[in-house]
């Protein structure tokens, strides 16, 4: 390539750079925490469950996202309307609120003040403090890095490969799942990792609508706050092992496909 | 006016400046900055303070017209739980100088003596059960029925976290004073049996915007968030509503349980009269801001006053504890303080 010339050591220094900038600080974090208090944080029943609740909501707020979002990619990949930038730039919005916002957005709508609270209410649909209310954070704080994700495999697939299929007599249904689907599925399920990686972190919108169930990121502030930085790095620690392990599988499997195809 | 009085006085103090003030002098009224004061001993930079959340309005009030009196300092002010605000400096070692606590006993317990020798309560505050118009039963409840109300299936009502907020666990202790204000047995665990889990909140300050958006109906905050919020609330009996020190042996009596210094382990917090504790941070790396600041907080007609107009009752003078603690505290503030228990 272009070894050996002024450019390639400013991409390696660059990159040593950016790698130091994420680990010192990771690294600091994991190791701080004795042998001990980590088999003692690993058998506290609270702290699992809220990890456990952290990946399970995660992973349900990426399920919801690619249900709706997958037919909402397409239409966005395959046509072409005025306003369409508006449309994409409303998906993008969720990314840039901060995060305390969308909480207090979506916890006013929910309330007994709104039309949509007091139909809610009515069904006896909970937002505060419940599972709803924490899937219902993620999958808006999440939906975006789906929807885009799944957006550009389609976009990548040439219609021409549709068209043939259509041509040759299948239905549109057919088509998609057949044809479009097989080649753009490795860019939805990255967008499925995306999404359920942003829902795991998020933190500011879920606490303002639920404190109580914790989910780990919540419980790591309620450690800390109640006893201290040496009793959240252990919580801290496991939460970023088990994440890093289900993202890293999901990494390997569609690496693995890659080679196939 | 102020200002040019507060020159005339200083000239009078500097006498080997004076003839160099004096030409300053004019410029002065026009650069504010540069008033001949000031320009010599006047403190600067950032001042960086943690306070609880209950304080933020009477704060932001104290910041406007601190940095009108000092425009050289830029005051930092972090909002958060009494207890986060301590864990700061003890455990994630930001530089702070100045922590303000919604209850002394915070700094008793998290900052002395490491981080800190001394604490002076300087105001006093009490719990009120905060409600909008839109609440259930808002045009029915009044301070004679309120427990019941709050015990009515379909009522929303919550209150911040006792193992984080004083707020927390002082609405817990309201409750448990008046079962036996009310001479009606049970009446604690029958409350808290209509409060699930999910209403509680880190800070009680959070428990506001629940209301205002109707997801809640009834929260329990101290008066000042009430007054500072434009809330509706309930004004309880002074027998329970640990606002006035006179009924501390009965609000002793209250007693909540809370998460001790590690998981698992739990630590009883006995009941006493809400009381505000500030202090400066040993190692502050703004001296003399932080001195200049308490100095204007502490005076009674500076910022002393404006918790006062926001129904936050200052104690005037403030107080320390001890003849040892007050010995402790910087020499300019000495004078704003006296000794009482």
């Amino acid at each position: 390539m272009f070894k050996k010339e002024l450019f390639f050591w400013i991409t390696i220094s660059s990159g040593v750079v950016i790698l130091a900038f994420i680990l010192i600080p990771l690294v600091e974090m994991m190791t701080a925490p004795s042998m001990d208090m980590l088999v003692k944080t690993f058998n506290d029943k609270d702290v699992m469950r809220s990890i456990w609740l952290s990946i399970y909501t995660a992973g349900l707020a990426a399920l919801i996202s690619f249900i709706f979002g997958t037919p909402f990619a397409y239409l966005l990949a395959r046509t072409d309307f005025t306003g369409k930038r508006l449309v994409e730039s409303i998906i993008d919005l969720p990314i840039v609120i901060p995060h305390p916002v969308v909480g207090i957005a979506i916890l006013s709508v929910a309330g007994k003040n709104h039309w949509i609270g007091q139909i809610m209410s009515e069904l006896g649909i909970r937002i505060m403090g419940s599972v709803t209310g924490i899937v219902t954070v993620l999958v808006f704080v999440g939906l975006p890095f789906y929807v885009n994700a799944a957006k550009n495999g389609f976009e990548s697939i040439s219609p021409r490969l549709e068209n043939v299929s259509r041509s040759l007599g299948a239905s549109i249904f057919g088509t998609f799942f057949r044809v479009t689907f097989p080649l753009a599925w490795r860019s939805m399920l990255i967008g499925i990792i995306m999404c359920s990686a942003r829902a795991i972190s998020e933190f500011g919108a879920v606490v303002i609508v639920a404190y109580h169930p914790m989910i780990a990121p919540v419980m790591l502030y309620e450690r800390f706050e109640g006893y201290g930085l040496r009793y959240s790095q252990p919580v801290a620690m496991w939460l970023v092992s088990i994440c890093l392990i289900l993202f890293l599988a999901l990494r390997v499997l569609t690496l693995r496909s890659k080679k196939d195809i | 006016m102020e200002l040019l009085k507060n020159n005339m006085e200083g000239r009078k103090t500097m006498k080997t400046l004076l003839k160099r003030l004096s030409v300053l002098a004019v410029s002065a009224v026009f650069m504010t900055v540069l008033s001949p004061v000031h320009s010599y001993a006047a403190p600067k930079g950032t001042l960086t303070m943690f306070h609880a959340g209950s304080l933020s309005v009477p704060f932001a009030a104290m910041e406007k017209a601190f940095e009108a009196k000092y425009p050289g300092i830029d005051l930092q002010r972090e909002a958060s739980g009494s207890q986060q605000a301590a864990r700061k400096v003890t455990d994630l070692k930001k530089p702070c100088d100045i922590v303000a606590s919604a209850d002394y006993k915070v700094i008793d317990k998290l900052l002395i003596p490491e981080s800190t020798t001394w604490n002076i309560r300087f105001a006093t505050n009490q719990l009120v059960l905060c409600y909008t118009d839109k609440s259930a039963y808002a045009k029915e409840v009044n301070a004679g029925n309120w427990y019941t109300i709050l015990q009515k299936k379909g009522v929303v009502w919550g209150h911040s976290d006792p193992n984080l907020d004083p707020c927390g666990y002082r609405s817990l202790m309201v409750l448990q004073l008046a079962e036996k204000h009310y001479k009606i047995p049970g009446l604690y665990d029958k409350l808290i049996a209509n409060r699930p889990k999910e209403n509680i909140r880190p800070k009680s300050v959070e428990l506001v915007s629940l209301l205002q958006t109707g997801n809640m109906d009834y929260a329990w905050e101290y008066l000042s968030v009430a007054v500072q919020h434009e809330l509706k609330y309930i004004i309880l009996p002074d027998e329970i509503n640990l606002g006035n020190y006179k009924f501390d042996d009965l609000y002793s009596e209250a007693i909540v349980k809370v998460t001790g210094k590690e998981p698992g382990t739990f630590m009883d917090i006995k009941g006493q009269s809400c009381t505000y504790g500030v202090t400066m941070i040993k190692d502050a790396p703004n001296k003399e801001a932080a001195e200049a600041f308490l100095e204007y907080m502490l005076d009674p007609e500076g910022g002393l006053k404006i918790l006062k107009d926001m129904g936050q009752p200052p104690f005037v003078p403030c107080r320390v504890p001890t003849a040892e603690m007050k010995a402790m505290i910087p020499a300019g503030l000495q004078k704003l303080v006296e000794v009482k228990d």
